[in-house]
């Protein structure tokens, strides 16, 4: 049994490098012939990690899940420096809709050329998987199996799961401000569990729940702002590869944000019109109060004090030229330029008092593009919009089948191929909640669906909100 | 296997994981016993994996179930395991074949803490979370987190309630072939140089975050416009200074306090805000503080010496007290010699608050007091020192002699001229060499007088050259003279001893390096008796290299 678990530890520890090898040679293939040096040297490499791995009796089966890799279904976790090489390997995979790859036995220089050549060339192909079983069933040592749909569309439970962990949040996060405006000394235990519930649900299902941060409630606005802004920091934290700790933190952190606004008074947060002179310098207050409201909490620790410092931060903007005004310039903490990010983009997309109509997703996220640089980081704001998509989730969105619908998931490889939602039909009739993934192709290799126009879905009350519940 | 069996191999186990928590908690992880436990423990769990896939308990507050069987009950309030992990929302635990010895070990840890007493800030549930066991899996009661049951169900038809008639649906749905344009949004990708750009960051993003918070305080403080927001700023400021010093990071500390001191110091400052920091640099004398730094002086924590003479530097008369009672509780050398090195400089501001310590019952403590007294050279320690001369332990009395000789003070005089007649040899030898160390006439002469006693030639005759040794020091005519006339005396009687005084005064003229004598010396180079004879070839020898 030990030396099983020894085994287990070393395939874990292996898999990332397996992946990444593996990446590495057929990039390489695709450059070079499949026989140059270069490429032969990369394959040399991860036979030498694989056969000793079969050697003592393993089986090795890889496979795509969505957006991951699972070896011998243990999900693959990876870091930064190997997100180019996943990534690209993940969009291969889907692009010849090859879900696994499985070697049952010691592989030679000359499968691992077989698998390559078939691998590039079936790419050409009108149904490129096929292509490549037919190929691979003349090796031994290596089989592959299609991609497999993923089955969240419709899994009732985990849409219950997700719409729990949410207004959980949301629910906790209110009894929270509320305990702390009445002077009582709140610890961060229970927050912590909440944010916990919350990436494990971004690790698992992390569009369904940034799903829900469509959720706007204008009448619990902080709430819900609260908690869509530690949603979109932890998945855009995920995205950057910071472990499960980490994330916590970054939830935590996200989640206490705007805290200081509980002291502004009612009479002005919720005013309609305009804030004049005066109630803007109230407004440009919170951060000290937020600073204040955490240090009072009880037991100062890591997170309070981090929470503190981005409470105060995440107006400042990265050029400084935001609110509080500060003598000396400080250098913004990481966790205050991730928070400003998704702090922005939940607040344009979202109908606050003094602005009933939100921005539409994509507007947002333009208006961000111009501010990046000068009011946000630059190179988290690549990372964030590669995270929410250039058609985020909650788009509306005509198709050229003249379908109308919601975006419902980004797809990392084919930014401009969501899945979405479909809410009229071609025929102009109202429709229950299809969702439709833009990367699926007819026979022939052309694609079934394509985005020809967006729109504001806040101009007819659309939320995608609605459908998720 | 029965059923029994099944039961009675989980009682078992659970038996085990009590004992090894208790074991946990008492051992160091390298110590036999404790890696002795782990193992056992994982041995059970071996066994039961040998013929069950999974252990599942489920949780109550006092009991734990195998199915229905129950198979742990307490209704202790204390050591109750089955509540350990009740009150935490903790309803049901999985063991799972495959869990290594290593997975087991972290979640010993994990229930081994003592969260009453030790400053955990997480509930064994995070704790949990955390390590991402592979093989022990978890459910938990999240309801307890809730603050209002009914929120989702009412959020949820607040949100329908506002969901749009069909008709907008479909005004969409026409405008939709109007004339609007698909809104751009650049797709950018993602390179090399922004993913090594973007580990730098998290790199950066490790350092220390308490610099940070304070200097936001101290911006906030800056643009605070009353006594009442000074004071509250003051109060958080000092809630971050005690942080950093329980983080053991004295650099910090100092820092936290130099900038306090720039403010309390600045004449531009508004007075009501320079008040306050000046409290704020009192904080550093608290017993608190002084307690929660001596953590950091009992760690392995390396302790910069610039660093710590700065932190000496804020310390004030205050914070004697309270370093006093940290040096009496420390146990490890490095931190009992780093407080006496402070309390040596601090000492230098109120002796007597020093001296209050010399009353305490522990010897060893009145020793380290002495010893702070003695290095902080103040004459005015003298008259809180004469007492301990007289300390029941003799380590005591030796650090006090030994001081009053350096102190040099006339007070101490007749202290330790009585101490010259102490019934201890080792008090009295002490006693001397303290006399000598005060080098004025009037300790000559107690020596001389006492060395001229009759009783004196009977004393151990290593001792009588310590005391003629010390005489040395003087290296004056009268103490040259008394040696000459020891060295000429003929006596018929108590031959032996009064050989053993030649002897000693011939010593003390060789280190005297006294010419004069040395016709004298010459004359019992022949002496009858061995120890003269070479103590007085010795003698003559230093004197002769002196030339």
């Amino acid at each position: 049994m030990l030396d099983k678990d020894k085994e287990d530890i070393e395939i874990a520890r292996n898999a990332k490098d397996i992946i990444n090898q593996l990446a590495v040679f057929i990039r390489t293939a695709h450059i070079h012939d499949p026989g140059n040096v270069a490429v032969m040297t990369a394959v040399e490499r991860f036979i030498a990690t694989i056969n000793p791995m079969i050697e003592r009796g393993n089986v090795l089966t890889l496979d795509l899940v969505g957006e991951f890799f699972y070896l011998n279904e243990s999900r693959v976790r990876y870091s930064m420096e190997y997100l180019l090489n996943f990534d690209f390997l993940v969009r291969e995979f889907k692009r010849r809709g090859l879900g696994s790859v499985t070697i049952n036995r010691k592989i030679s220089p000359e499968d691992v050329q077989t698998f390559l050549k078939s691998f590039i060339s079936c790419s050409y192909s009108g149904s490129p998987f096929d292509t490549l079983s037919d190929e691979m069933s003349k090796v031994d040592s290596l089989s592959v199996g299609p991609l497999k749909k993923i089955k969240e569309e419709g899994d009732v439970d985990v849409k219950k799961m997700v719409k729990k962990t949410y207004f959980n949040a949301v629910s906790f996060t209110k009894g929270v401000i509320n305990k702390i405006k009445s002077g009582e000394r709140v610890s961060l235990k229970k927050a912590k569990r909440v944010v916990e519930s919350m990436v494990d649900m971004i690790l698992e299902e992390e569009e369904l729940l940034i799903g829900m941060t469509a959720i706007k409630d204008y009448d619990e606005y902080t709430y819900n702002h609260s908690v869509n802004v530690s949603i979109l920091s932890v998945a855009l934290g995920q995205r950057i590869g910071l472990s499960r700790k980490a994330l916590t933190d970054l939830g935590l952190v996200a989640l206490f944000h705007d805290i200081g606004k509980m002291e502004i008074p009612p009479e002005i947060l919720n005013k309609p019109t305009n804030f004049n002179d005066d109630e803007w310098r109230v407004i440009k207050k919170h951060p000290f109060w937020g600073v204040r409201a955490i240090l009072r909490l009880k037991g100062l620790d890591y997170t309070s004090v981090r929470t503190a410092i981005v409470a105060f931060e995440h107006h400042l903007n990265y050029d400084m030229s935001g609110y509080p005004k500060i003598s000396r310039p400080l250098e913004l903490d990481f966790y205050s330029k991730i928070v400003s990010l998704a702090d922005q983009y939940d607040a344009m997309t979202s109908s606050r008092v003094y602005s009933r109509v939100p921005m539409a997703p994509d507007k947002a996220l333009s208006i961000m593009l111009e501010r990046a640089g000068t009011q946000l980081d630059p190179l988290l704001f690549k990372f964030f919009i590669n995270m929410v998509g250039v058609f985020p989730i909650g788009t509306l969105v005509l198709l050229d089948t003249k379908e109308l619908g919601l975006v419902y998931g980004g797809n990392t490889m084919f930014q401009d191929r969501p899945r979405v939602l479909v809410i009229i039909d071609s025929t102009g009739n109202r429709v229950k909640g299809d969702v439709v993934d833009l990367t699926e192709k007819n026979v022939s290799g052309k694609y079934l669906r394509t985005i020809v126009k967006t729109m504001d879905p806040n101009k007819y009350r659309i939320n995608l909100a609605e459908y998720m519940l | 296997m029965e059923v029994s069996e099944d039961i009675k191999s989980a009682k078992d186990i659970l038996q085990t994981i009590l004992k090894a928590r208790k074991t946990i908690r008492m051992y160091p992880e390298n110590n036999p016993i404790y890696r002795k436990t782990v193992e056992e423990s994982f041995s059970k769990f071996e066994e039961f994996f040998g013929f069950k896939e999974n252990l599942g308990l489920k949780i109550k507050q006092n009991e734990i179930f195998l199915d229905t069987e129950q198979i742990y009950f307490s209704s202790e309030k204390e050591d109750n395991l089955a509540l350990f992990f009740f009150k935490d929302g903790l309803r049901e635990l999985t063991f799972s074949r495959g869990m290594s010895q290593s997975e087991l070990e972290d979640f010993l840890r994990i229930i081994a803490l003592d969260f009453d007493r030790e400053a955990v800030d997480d509930d064994v549930v995070t704790l949990l979370w955390e390590k991402d066991f592979q093989n022990i899996k978890y459910v938990a009661d999240e309801a307890f987190l809730l603050e209002d049951e009914d929120y989702e169900a009412e959020a949820v038809k607040e949100v329908k309630s506002k969901a749009p008639e069909t008709d907008e649906v479909l005004k969409a749905y026409a405008a939709a072939f109007d004339s609007e344009d698909v809104r751009e949004v650049a797709i950018i990708n993602l390179t090399d140089k922004d993913l090594q750009a973007l580990v730098k960051e998290i790199e950066k993003d490790l350092h220390d975050k308490t610099p940070k918070i304070y200097e936001i305080l101290f911006e906030m403080l800056a643009q605070s416009e009353s006594a009442a927001e000074y004071e509250d700023i003051q109060r958080l400021l000092r809630d971050v200074f005690s942080y950093c010093v329980k983080q053991g990071n004295l650099k910090t500390v100092v820092d936290l306090m130099k900038k306090t001191k720039e403010l309390a110091d600045d004449p531009s400052a508004p007075e009501a805000m320079r008040r306050q920091m000046r409290i704020l640099l009192s904080t550093v004398n608290s017993p608190e503080s002084v307690k929660s730094v001596g953590e950091i002086f009992a760690s392995d924590v390396e302790v910069d010496e610039n660093v710590l003479a700065e932190y000496t530097g804020f310390l004030e008369k205050e914070a004697i007290s309270p370093f006093m009672s940290l040096l009496g509780e420390l146990e490890s050398i490095r931190g009992r010699k780093i407080v006496i090195n402070i309390l040596i400089q601090l000492g230098k501001k109120d002796i007597q608050a020093v001296a209050r310590g010399l009353q305490d019952q522990r010897w060893y403590l009145v020793r380290n007091i002495i010893y702070i007294l003695r290095h902080i050279g103040d004459k005015k320690a003298v008259e809180y020192l004469l007492s301990t001369a007289k300390h029941t332990d003799e380590r005591v009395r030796k650090e006090a002699i030994k001081t009053l000789g350096e102190l040099k003070s006339p007070l101490a005089l007749q202290t330790l001229k009585d101490c010259l007649n102490d019934a201890d040899q080792s008090i009295r030898k002490s006693a001397v060499k303290a006399l000598g160390n005060m080098g004025s006439e009037t300790a000559k002469r107690i020596i001389l007088e006492n060395v001229s006693d009759k009783d004196f030639g009977n004393r151990d005759f290593e001792e009588k050259r310590e005391f003629y040794e010390v005489l040395s020091h003087w290296s004056d005519a009268e103490t040259a003279d008394f040696m000459i006339k020891i060295l000429k005396k003929r006596s018929f009687f108590r031959k032996a001893k009064n050989d053993e005084d030649k002897a000693c005064a011939a010593h003390c003229l060789g280190l005297m390096g006294n010419k004069d004598s040395l016709p004298v010396l010459q004359k019992l180079r022949d002496s009858n008796n061995r120890l003269l004879r070479e103590y007085a070839a010795v003698a003559i020898k230093k004197i002769e290299n002196a030339r």
